[in-house]
């Protein structure tokens, strides 16, 4: 109720108080400008060949009005007046400004644009340099093309445009959203880069997972969603070392600089709104079968059990079953999960204010986001306020600062962690339940206190409505600067900047849930807080054919988390113990002796000094230098200082050489950097921890042990890369080779308990990626009778390989389950084992290679020597594609994302299979029923490779569930199956000499072991779960339309769109293998992340479809 | 103009390096925890309950668990791998490594700042958790385990002792444990932190020799020592022989020892019910515990010469015929009389009062077995015993018989009694042995049977008969049970086809922990097991392998 309260009866009503007060405000002012305005009109033509060029852009300076010109090159606006600059741009030509003046009538010729070089990129502490002078990559990606698409969360428009970058939507809408660059490499970090917006480090971590409540894993997603994208005006990617040494210790995973918009340039008031709505429904659900009710045998329906193996559906089965009081026939209903979710909505709402006169100028945007997700009752609300100013006080002191309140809030976020407590799991649980019979998903006359409970699982209903994970984060960050220029070449900028949020989480579970009969309460409250000081001194001096620029700098960060967690105990003991009242959610509900309390609090600081130094060699020529030295507050003091420098070279050569007129660039580069990185808070002492027994308090020694002499990791990584333009840039490309190595990972290397400890932080080995990356870019129609059209390519292939390790330690573990994702010295990081399989090792036996059976199954082998390698969870490449078509005021924008390769296991199928739900299964079976004895055993022999010996993503079993599909007898019914292999007999000799053992063939002749087909599952083997994880999405496809000038508005665009479509998946499952990603209570292995990658267990939201509407306006 | 530029410039200099030293707090008092303990700073009294509650936990935990299931006390209808089938490859110690490493810091704490009692303490319960260790894997780290905080590959990855030498090492503990409760020292003692016995020293030595007199009795088919020092311990009369001086942990229901059963829905607690092997043993001497531990059939098997073959999917209440009632829950509280009717001459039910599940056979034998048709995975079977409400809802009731029983002092006189009969010098092998039972049925609320039940079952003087009514007596703690039946072969059980093979298994495979971080010394500790014919392609590291303990005695195959 709190926070429906506060979204619902404060928010929506601030929203529109802001939205009419601004208007109330700004159409006088809007209609007094008209007053005063000064109709202009022209002809835009090529300077070539005097053609008129459709399509070009017509803006006044400073502002985001403006028109563009027609088919034969013309256009009309109107201005403010005779100071107004008009920008004409157009792509291929080089942009021109004119100042009205007294004139009604302005033609421009725009010239070709030999150069586009000038392009501007920020880099590294907001340092503006131009492209051509960077000795690295770096990607930039402007705010136009990440607000085609309206995204809850700004990053997942990343996705596909830039090379070397995999954004994985780890969930459902609103679940974190992980952004790897140049694939993961660091064992101490989450591997998440870093976020600077506007100068400000923003807190974004990937392990937002928290476990409120038994099984009840929720992703809270992470917190850049709360950034609005209508504000940022370009984002860059700082891929590797070399571009991101000077953030130093944190930029080990690269760095994404968000720039938002300002003011700047601005004369006079201008407002732009923004609005869209996205649509979403489901489309494609999991290939189960539908075709039996549950039970175990073929004969009773047994509403109680999760197997798919009952009684035939819609086969005029009449019996006594959930919601009726009489026989009724059993039916099946493949459309529940369709029937049960609904129309996701999200829509985004913007306003923005500009203004501004010769002493600076301001923006305030407010944006507001809310989203109704396919899950009933999901939720999640942004809203966010911003402010930027730019004043220059004085002719050399300048003042900016950027200020922005958000509050991010959900009232219910579902848990899609795992199987229990999993709204998608329960729809999942009965083929025969219509989900009519659920939607009063309380008992009546027992509200809170009973659900209306199907026999099986929890009633998705009760998940979605009753249970309720909600929270609200308020956060505070921006930034004040000052800037003084002593001279033209020097100037010294200093800076405070603050991030800092607050969150509160409340998670509610009625009784009579599942898993916890009592209900739970659990709350929490974080409090985070990042402050960062730093100061730059710049100076800069041109010396003849040198362009010397030399900056000093310092900063000082310091860090402050502070949690505390209060629940019912969520032991699965405690289960039974939740809260006294039902339906009073308050901590003083919760029995004493089954309270769950924690608190965490933790404390960092890096001080650090750095300087750098760019020359610049006719303008064909620079060499970058930097140097840093961070002194961390999380190391030893003998090693917490740490020094490291970096180097970059660039190289026009199409200056220094006579190249033909057709090569419009041609650029080498090539660079080396090191950075270095520290540790988490207090690794370096061992403590106690204290816990409970009831009401006692004790103490305990805690499994990991500390490392007081702990050295900080580097990172070294060479970089090479070459850009070749051609006609005008119209053929672009540009290609990277990189090499990083990480030295010295600080990571919890795990021991064997007997040790002591189950884990042990170590200093050492060494990680290496590698990989190349291009870019391929054209504009094969350039301003065409009205067309343009745009191509672009990213495309991307990284490894990294465990060259080293520390000590006896012979591999890394990722996660682990049934085997796991381990990478074993020399090996690639993602690889995923499963354990082994006994099967004949003698190659000169007949039954070579075909599995052992004992009793009725396979014997698995767990020893790590006897693991099978099933696959990898990174992809081999990552392709994307982006195109633009422009037709006079129409645009479309496509963007393609391509993953091939890479596998992925499915606990979902695991599961799916061994309930029996699958059809993928039912249609492997090989139906041994319908053949005679001697036939089968024909059959199975004439081809072991395919019906004995087990393989990647199959398993042989023989067999089926009625006598029509093939089952044999069993107990009197036709529902039995065996696994095909043979059996082992110890030879005479000495029990462990296997080389005379005999082996009697077990294909369904004398001595074979039949067992009912539900027990017939080899459960244990990762290896008949394992899939392909290739996929083709279209990201985004949108068309867009300038409306024509419409008095007193100076620019208003509608567009229609849809995002996110799966084109092509090779496992064809109906999981969406991008959300191969179980989000978990606790970080896993030797990593520092809560998600097992390449792992998918219930995380499956159906596929959806999208269309949103969008309108942007500009006053 | 000029000169005011720089002064101004200079001001925002200064000021900004006023803003960075204003927080010159040194780095390293940043990075000192406020929240943390030192382990210098440990409190034995904090200390203890970590140790002595989870050790009992586990314990039962396996008692009535796995090993309930393994002794054939218990069958499941659902996940029963390890209970029914003697599924025990890749087993991991975890539970018990990680109560020693906070037992390491209990003795070296009160050894350095004496305290005697927490030091004892500390000794009796690292012997206590080693010798399970030793009983259920066999060789296990000992001499370089729990030192991983010394650094070095040598004790980050530990060697195995031999489990001869861990055995050693337990007795060697116990001995010193008692000498230091004897001294009676009581500096420091919190009672309300002993979980066991309120701080009181004098029970504590007996603890501490009960557990000695179990190990020597198990190692006693390898070791000459053994007479004399149980001998020693009997004549001095210090260790548990009263069932009120059982070693106990109280299930009180609270957030830590809430019973591990408990009803939550038809496929929780209600998975467990009665195996035949025990139940056919009850019913035979008409033991009086059995209504104590096992509720009657729910839906007993009535003879009826009317009907042909049996009430297909019906039953009766109160002779009413109905549907069949599936549920735990539809029965729970109802006073009625449910019944099914059988022709005896067309089909063969058992239709006692109380039934048992037949061992280890495949687990949709188990749902159908005795005639079910409304089984599943996880239902239980209308036609076979449950536990009592007591034991298999915890929730519902608490009670003194929820109790982990980490020693008793039946499990002492049965063991003495058969000693006795060895020719030990350690009383009457018959006075033993009904104190044996009297004890028992005392811990149980039955002790007014105890006429009775001794007159249908006499003492017989055969080790056979001491090992079975001790089997029997070991109930909710059956790992006693399950070592004897490694060392003697009794009770003799055979198991269902569902079962890796045809025996009882004998130890755990070492777990994935050991396999995947320790590998080169566990693999070293495997080629010490000794194959047997049940030992299958898991080779040597089977649940079915000898330990050095059984290797050469022929026991229990």
């Amino acid at each position: 109720m709190k926070y429906e309260y506060l979204c619902k009866k404060l928010v929506s009503p601030i929203f529109t108080m802001v939205t009419l007060g601004l208007l109330i405000v700004l159409l006088p002012s809007a209609m007094a400008d008209g007053l005063r305005d000064i109709a202009v009109s022209g002809k835009v033509t090529s300077s070539v060949d005097g053609e008129g060029i459709p399509g070009v852009n017509v803006i006044v300076k400073g502002e985001q009005s403006g028109t563009i010109t027609d088919i034969n090159g013309e256009y009309s606006l109107e201005v403010a007046g005779e100071n107004t600059v008009l920008v004409f741009s157009f792509v291929g030509y080089n942009a021109q400004e004119i100042t009205v003046g007294n004139r009604k009538v302005i033609d421009v010729a725009l010239s070709e644009n030999i150069s586009e070089l000038s392009e501007v990129v920020v880099t590294a502490l907001g340092i503006e340099r131009e492209t051509k002078s960077l000795g690295y990559s770096v990607q930039e990606v402007g705010g136009d093309a990440l607000n085609q698409v309206s995204q809850d969360n700004v990053v997942n428009s990343l996705a596909g445009r830039v090379a070397g970058v995999t954004i994985n939507q780890t969930g459902g809408a609103g679940s974190s959203v992980s952004v790897v660059i140049r694939g993961a490499s660091s064992l101490t970090t989450d591997n998440q880069p870093l976020f600077v917006v506007d100068g400000v480090p923003m807190n974004n971590g990937l392990n937002n997972v928290s476990e409120n409540g038994n099984n009840n894993q929720v992703d809270y997603g992470n917190a850049i969603s709360d950034i609005n994208p209508n504000d940022i005006a370009s984002m860059t990617v700082l891929k590797g070392p070399s571009a991101a040494a000077l953030y130093g210790t944190r930029a080990g995973n690269g760095v994404i600089i968000i720039t938002t918009k300002s003011g700047s340039g601005s004369k006079k008031l201008g407002v732009t709104v923004s609005s869209s709505t996205l649509f979403e429904w489901p489309t494609k659900l999991l290939d189960f079968h539908y075709k039996y009710a549950n039970g175990e045998r073929n004969s009773t329906l047994d509403e109680g059990t999760a197997y798919w193996a009952g009684p035939e559906l819609d086969a005029g089965n009449v019996v006594n079953q959930f919601g009726y009081d009489e026989p009724t026939e059993l039916r099946s209903y493949p459309n529940n999960m369709k029937e049960f979710l609904q129309t996701g909505i999200t829509s985004t709402n913007s306003v923005a204010l500009t203004g501004g006169n010769e002493k600076g100028n301001f923006r305030i945007s407010y944006s507001n986001m809310s989203m109704r997700g396919m899950i009933p009752n999901q939720d999640r609300f942004t809203n966010s306020l911003k402010t930027s100013i730019n004043h220059n006080l004085t002719e050399k002191l300048n003042f900016t600062s950027n200020i922005t309140i958000s509050r991010a809030n959900s009232n219910d976020i579902p848990s899609t962690g795992d199987r229990n407590n999993n709204p998608l799991q329960a729809v999942y649980s009965s083929s025969y339940i219509d989900m009519n019979l659920l939607k009063d998903y309380w008992m009546p006359g027992q509200e809170g206190i009973q659900q209306n409970k199907p026999p099986e699982g929890d009633n998705p209903y009760f998940i979605a409505y009753g249970m309720t994970n909600a929270f609200v984060r308020d956060r505070i960050y921006g930034n004040v600067a000052l800037t003084y220029k002593f001279t033209d070449n020097i100037s010294l900028k200093v800076r405070q900047s603050l991030d800092s949020y607050s969150e509160n989480r409340e998670t509610k579970i009625p009784f009579s849930a599942d898993r916890m009969r009592k209900g739970n309460y659990t709350v929490a409250d974080i409090n985070y807080q990042e402050s960062n000081t730093d100061f730059l001194a710049a100076y800069t001096k041109t010396m003849g054919d040198l362009d010397l620029n030399f900056s000093v700098g310092g900063n000082m960060m310091k860090q402050k988390r502070q949690s505390v967690q209060i629940g019912s105990g969520i032991g699965s003991d405690n289960r039974n113990n939740g809260l006294v009242v039902p339906g009073l959610y308050t901590v003083s509900n919760i029995p004493l002796d089954n309270i769950s309390v924690s608190d965490e609090y933790s404390e960092k600081a890096i001080y650090s000094l750095y300087a750098l130094a760019s020359l610049g060699y006719k303008g064909m020529l620079y060499l970058d230098l930097t140097a840093r030295n961070d002194w961390s507050s999380t190391l030893p003091v003998e090693h917490n200082s740490y020094f490291y420098p970096s180097a970059s070279l660039s190289w026009l050569a199409n200056y220094t050489f006579n190249l033909p007129e057709k090569v419009s660039l041609l650029k080498f580069r090539t660079g080396w950097a090191q950075v270095g990185n520290d540790t988490n808070p207090y690794n370096l002492e061992q403590s106690l921890s204290t816990g409970t027994w009831n009401s006692l308090i004790t103490q305990s020694v805690s499994g990991t042990q500390k490392n007081p002499n702990l050295k900080p990791e580097t990172a070294t990584s060479i970089e090479a890369g070459i850009d070749f333009n051609m006609f005008d840039n119209k053929l672009r490309f540009s290609g990277t080779y990189y090499s990083v190595d990480n030295e010295n990972q600080i990571f919890p290397q795990v021991t064997p308990l007997s040790s002591g400890y189950s884990s042990r932080i170590v200093n050492g080995g060494l990680l290496r990626s590698q990989g190349l990356e291009f870019v391929i870019g054209g504009t094969p129609i350039a301003n065409k009778d009205g067309i343009t059209w745009d191509l672009n390519f990213n495309f991307s292939k990284n490894s990294t390989t465990v060259e080293e390790l520390t000590g006896d330690l012979d591999r890394i573990e990722i996660w682990k389950d049934n085997g796991g994702a381990y990478t074993f010295l020399g090996e690639k990081i993602g690889d995923i084992y499963g354990y082994g399989i006994a099967q004949v090792q003698d190659p000169n036996s007949e039954y070579y290679k075909w599995p052992i059976i004992d009793g009725p199954e396979w014997i698995g082998l767990e020893d790590v020597e006897d693991w099978e390698k099933v696959g990898n969870f990174n992809p081999d490449f990552l392709l994307g594609m982006q195109t633009s078509l422009t037709y006079g005021r129409f645009t479309l924008n496509a963007s393609f994302d391509w993953r091939q390769g890479g596998e992925f296991l499915s606990y979902t199928y695991r599961y799916g299979e061994s309930d029996w739900k699958s059809q993928r299964q039912l249609d492997q079976l090989i139906q041994g029923g319908l053949m005679s004895e001697s036939e089968l055993i024909a059959f199975l022999k004439s081809n072991p490779e395919e019906y004995i010996i087990p393989r990647t993503g199959y398993y042989p079993r023989v067999g089926g569930h009625t006598a029509e599909t093939g089952g044999l007898e069993y107990d009197g019914e036709h529902d039995g199956a065996f696994i095909p292999g043979v059996v082992q007999t110890a030879g005479a000799d000495t029990p462990d000499d296997f080389s005379d053992d005999e082996y009697t063939e077990h294909l369904g002749g004398p001595g074979t072991t039949i067992i009912p087909i539900t027990e017939a599952y080899p459960w244990s083997y990762n290896k008949n779960i394992t899939f392909d994880a290739s996929f083709i999405k279209l990201r985004e496809l949108s068309i867009g339309y300038k409306l024509p000038q419409i008095k007193g508005i100076n620019s208003a665009t509608v567009s229609i769109y849809t995002r996110n479509i799966m084109l092509w998946n090779a496992a064809d499952i109906g999981v969406d293998s991008e959300r191969a990603f179980q989000a978990n209570g606790g970080t896993q292995g030797n990593t520092a992340s809560q998600f097992k990658q390449g792992y998918e267990r219930q995380n499956v939201m159906p596929w959806s479809g999208s269309l949103g509407f969008k309108l942007n306006l500009s006053f | 103009m000029k000169n005011i530029s720089y002064k101004k410039g200079i001001l925002v200099m200064a000021l900004a390096f006023l803003t960075m030293s204003a927080c010159d707090d040194k780095l390293s008092e940043i990075n000192t925890n406020p929240f943390a303990i030192d382990p210098v700073n440990a409190n034995v009294n904090l200390l203890m309950p970590s140790v002595l509650g989870p050790s009992a936990v586990n314990y039962l935990n396996l008692g009535l668990g796995n090993m309930g299931g393994a002794m054939q006390h218990t069958q499941l209808s659902g996940w029963a791998g390890g209970h029914n089938f003697y599924d025990w490859g890749g087993e991991d110690w975890t539970g018990y490594f990680n109560i020693l490493r906070t037992n390491e810091l209990l003795i070296k704490t009160a050894n350095r700042d004496g305290f005697p009692f927490h030091e004892g303490v500390g000794l009796t319960m690292r012997a206590f958790l080693f010798g399970q260790i030793a009983d259920y894997w066999g060789d296990a780290p000992y001499t370089y385990a729990l030192k991983g905080d010394e650094g070095g590959d040598e004790f980050t990855y530990p060697q195995y002792d031999s489990q001869e030498d861990v055995y050693m090492s337990v007795i060697d503990d116990l001995k010193a444990a008692a000498t230091l409760f004897e001294t009676g020292n009581e500096t420091g003692i919190d009672s309300s932190v002993d979980l066991y016995f309120e701080g009181d020293m004098a029970a504590w030595e007996k603890f501490a020799n009960s557990l000695l007199i179990r190990y020597y009795v198990r190692i006693s088919e390898k070791s000459t020592a053994s007479k004399a020092a149980i001998e020693a311990i009997v004549s001095s009369g210090k260790f548990i022989s009263a069932s009120s001086e059982d070693a106990t942990l109280d299930y009180t229901g609270k957030s830590n020892d809430i019973w591990p059963l408990f009803y939550t829905d038809e496929a929780s607690s209600t998975r467990y019910q009665a195996c035949k092997t025990l139940i056919d043993q009850m019913n035979a001497t008409n033991d009086p515990r059995i209504s104590v531990w096992f509720a009657p059939v729910q839906v007993r098997w009535e003879q009826d010469l009317l009907i042909t073959g049996y009430d297909e999917d019906k039953m009766r209440i109160d002779g009413v015929v109905s549907d069949i009632l599936r549920n735990w829950s539809d029965y729970r509280g109802r006073t009625e009389e449910f019944t099914r009717h059988y022709n005896p001459n067309d089909v063969t039910f058992d239709d006692s009062e109380y039934v048992g599940i037949a061992p280890g056979i495949l687990l949709s034998a188990n749902n159908t077995y005795n005639g079910n048709t409304v089984g599943g995975q996880g239902r239980h079977n209308i036609h076979a015993s449950m536990l009592t409400e007591t034991f298999m809802d915890g929730d519902a009731t608490t009670g003194d018989m929820l109790q982990s029983r980490l020693v008793s002092a039946a499990e002492m006189h049965f063991t003495l009694a058969e000693m006795a009969i060895n020719g030990w010098n350690v009383g009457d092998a018959q006075t033993h042995y009904e104190t044996a039972i009297m004890s028992s049925l005392e811990t149980w609320g039955v002790e007014d049977e105890y006429a009775t039940f001794i007159a249908d079952v006499p003492f017989a003087g055969t080790v056979e008969q001491i090992i079975t009514q001790k089997w029997v007596a070991s109930f909710t703690s059956a790992t006693e049970a399950w070592n004897d039946y490694k060392r003697t072969g009794f009770p003799v059980m055979s198991v269902g086809n569902g079962a890796t093979a045809d025996v009882p298994a004998i130890r755990f495979g070492y777990g994935g922990d050991e396999l995947v971080n320790n590998t080169t010394n566990v693999n070293s500790a495997i080629s010490n097991l000794e194959i047997t014919e049940y030992s299958g392609a898991l080779g040597k590291d089977s649940p079915y392998s000898k330990q050095w303990l059984l290797q050469g005695t022929g026991k229990p195959y």
